[in-house]
């Protein structure tokens, strides 16, 4: 048997091994093709990238930030991602709400839903009511979801202390929290608000 | 005048400190008539046997106390507490319709427990407070100040009870109070019973450890035989007058040598081994720039089995930009906040949430599904318009304690679900005129295909 036989047999080993390291597992990513066609040039909102000499094996220049560098110096702690711009409204949106977290009556007396309570704006109401609230407030709004039962404290709408409260409170329950519950105006939009308050309605009178 | 010094009890057990907090109010209302008693608890150190053993004196004071104390104190009031049986069954009714969300009779829930509240607090005083507790603690009253303040201000809901319910509520609390708190606790329990099942799925550690054992057995077994198989040939050998086939029996070895020597056996030798090599190279190969099973460690030990699988949240309550934009989102704090400025307060997990609001800093968690730049992919599309399950692509995300990146996410992925999945056009007017030219043309229902979901530039541009 000569050496070159061997080393045939070996290079196979050898390849066999290595092909085998590339695939991802744990906290490895795996070997990528082509990686500058991966990471993105532009700003990209849920990627960061803070070291500025990662990649640099690939990058074709020894000056400025490296292939892989991607986080805007200019934000607070270096983030892609940024909030609006303060006071600055979304076009096409509904007018921001301005009444205060502590003039619950008040918002109570004036607000009234854009929204008629349609056979259709109630069941729209009723899925983002599943996505948003059941967890807590439970299937028939009786205080009783999963999440609620560990919560504590869940007021059921259909309960003598909130059943009559008009739509404007409960609009304005949602969007700034109350008692132990928090705001959910970054999470549901005004008109989902809204929809939200016309399925509720139905479970306050049951 | 009895002075209890109980700083002692703030890092203590729960139990001491329900014990005598049962017995602070208690003893306010405790005519002073026995002299003075004085126990000071300095704020001593627990780690030595001395702190143990002034633990124990407390719990035993405390104990010998409520029993010493206690009847004295209902014997001596009569509170016209009503004790009609119809009574208090209409309380139970409104306890139970009303009150149980936020108090329990044994057990500090979000309010205080209700245990013998009757003999902390007069009727009217009781009355007042329900009806409107943010009155009674605007008016300066002390007790209900110091109780607003305990319970991090959190206000109760008023109700607009009648007198007499509020006192069929107190007859019910009355009569609860004198029950055993151990009788009610299995009722309690069963819920956490319920969950702590649910999250033990995974096959018992002695699955694993029968199966080691039994190979050993076996193992041993072999060899065993192998051994008895030896002797026999052995005392056979040795044995006189055998007839030939006999002999051939006995003195037959197997020659490995020449087996191995043998073409056919080194042809087959070498064919598995290519063969496997090949396999696992071309396997290899077809890995480079799939993140198929890649699960990186996270800053904080978030747990979708428990969030998504055990407590059914769904999705797009943390996820909010899912049905919006072209990524789903990773929650802000602000979300967590909302169950979690109440839930898990204690675990070292949740405090890097609150460590992050306090200090203004964001979470920095490790992305698990990197689609490289030059694909575009928009969630919106898909889970809005097109309805599809998260768990389409994500697997079952509900079972995962730490998430790991379920599909390819290739190229072949993508198209090959393009080519099967038939387009939700139902109440879509958008695709009205699309379905009725495609119906024209083909019987089979429309695909994402047929309407260029194979198209380069739809998703490289």
């Amino acid at each position: 048997m000569n050496f070159n036989r061997y080393i045939n047999v070996f290079a196979i080993l050898a390849a066999g091994v290595m092909a085998a390291a590339c695939s991802a597992r744990g906290d490895r990513t795996g070997v990528e093709y082509a990686p500058q066609m991966y990471h993105s040039v532009p700003y990209e909102g849920l990627v960061q990238v803070t070291d500025y000499e990662a990649g640099r094996w690939l990058t074709s220049t020894d000056e400025g930030a490296a292939e892989f560098y991607t986080s805007n110096p200019n934000n607070p702690h270096s983030m892609n991602m940024r909030e609006p711009v303060a006071n600055t409204v979304r076009r096409g949106d509904y007018l921001p709400y301005r009444i205060p977290k502590d003039s619950i009556a008040l918002a109570g007396r004036v607000l009234k839903n854009p929204l008629d309570s349609t056979e259709s704006v109630v069941a729209e109401g009723k899925v983002l009511f599943s996505r948003y609230c059941q967890h807590c407030h439970g299937e028939q709004g009786l205080g009783d979801g999963l999440v609620g039962k560990v919560f504590k404290g869940v007021t059921p709408y259909n309960s003598r202390a909130v059943k009559d409260k008009p739509e404007g409170h409960i609009f304005h329950v949602i969007t700034h929290g109350k008692g132990r519950m928090g705001s959910h105006a970054s999470q549901v939009s005004v008109e989902d608000r809204w929809k939200i308050v016309r399925f509720v309605q139905t479970l306050q009178k049951q | 005048m009895y002075v209890f010094y109980v700083a002692m009890l703030k890092r203590d057990i729960v139990g001491h400190k329900v014990l005598l907090k049962s017995l602070y109010p208690l003893l306010h209302l405790q005519p002073l008539k026995k002299g003075k008693l004085k126990l000071m608890f300095k704020n001593t150190s627990f780690n030595s046997i001395g702190g143990a053993l002034n633990r124990v004196y407390a719990l035993l004071l405390s104990f010998i106390l409520i029993i010493v104390l206690t009847p004295a104190q209902v014997s001596a009031q009569d509170d016209g507490i009503p004790t009609d049986e119809a009574v208090i069954a209409s309380g139970e009714k409104l306890f139970k319709a009303n009150c149980t969300v936020c108090h329990a009779i044994h057990d500090k829930v979000v309010g205080p427990a209700l245990k013998n509240v009757h003999q902390r607090r007069d009727v009217a005083w009781i009355t007042a407070f329900v009806k409107n507790s943010q009155k009674v603690i605007k008016s300066g009253d002390p007790y209900a100040v110091k109780l607003y303040n305990e319970y991090n201000k959190t206000e109760m809901t008023s109700f607009d009870f009648e007198n007499e319910e509020i006192l069929s509520i107190i007859s019910y609390i009355k009569q609860e109070s004198s029950k055993n708190p151990a009788a009610a606790a299995p009722a309690a329990a069963e819920s956490g019973d319920v969950a702590a099942v649910t999250t033990n799925q995974g096959p018992s550690p002695f699955v694993n450890v029968i199966l080691i054992v039994l190979t050993v057995i076996l193992v041993l077994i072999l060899v065993v035989l192998a051994m008895i198989i030896g002797l026999l040939k052995k005392y056979i050998s040795q044995k006189d007058g055998l007839s030939v086939e006999d002999q051939e029996i006995a003195s037959q070895t197997t020659d490995f040598g020449a087996l191995v020597k043998s073409n056919a056996f080194l042809g087959l030798v070498a064919f598995i081994f290519t063969a496997i090599v090949l396999k696992s190279v071309i396997d290899g190969l077809f890995t480079i720039g799939v993140q198929q099973g890649y699960q990186p460690t996270q800053p904080i030990a978030f747990s979708h089995q428990i969030h998504a699988g055990q407590y059914e949240i769904d999705c797009n309550y943390c996820h909010t930009g899912v049905r919006k934009s072209k990524n789903a989102n990773i929650p802000s704090p602000n979300i967590c906040m909302n169950c979690h400025s109440s839930i898990k307060t204690e675990s070292p997990e949740i405090q890097k949430i609150y460590a992050a609001v306090e200090n203004n800093e964001p979470i920095q968690w490790v992305r698990i599904h990197n689609l490289p730049d030059l694909a575009y992919f928009n969630h919106s599309q898909h889970v809005d318009v097109a309805e599809i399950e998260c768990q389409t692509c994500h697997g079952p995300i509900e079972e995962m304690d730490v998430v790991y990146q379920y599909a390819p996410l290739t190229m072949g992925w993508c198209i090959n679900c393009h080519r099967e999945t038939d387009v939700n056009t139902k109440g879509n007017e958008y695709y009205d005129n699309l379905v009725e030219l495609h119906a024209e043309k083909s019987k089979e229902p429309m695909k994402v295909e047929d309407i260029g979901g194979l198209e380069c530039s739809k998703c490289h541009y």
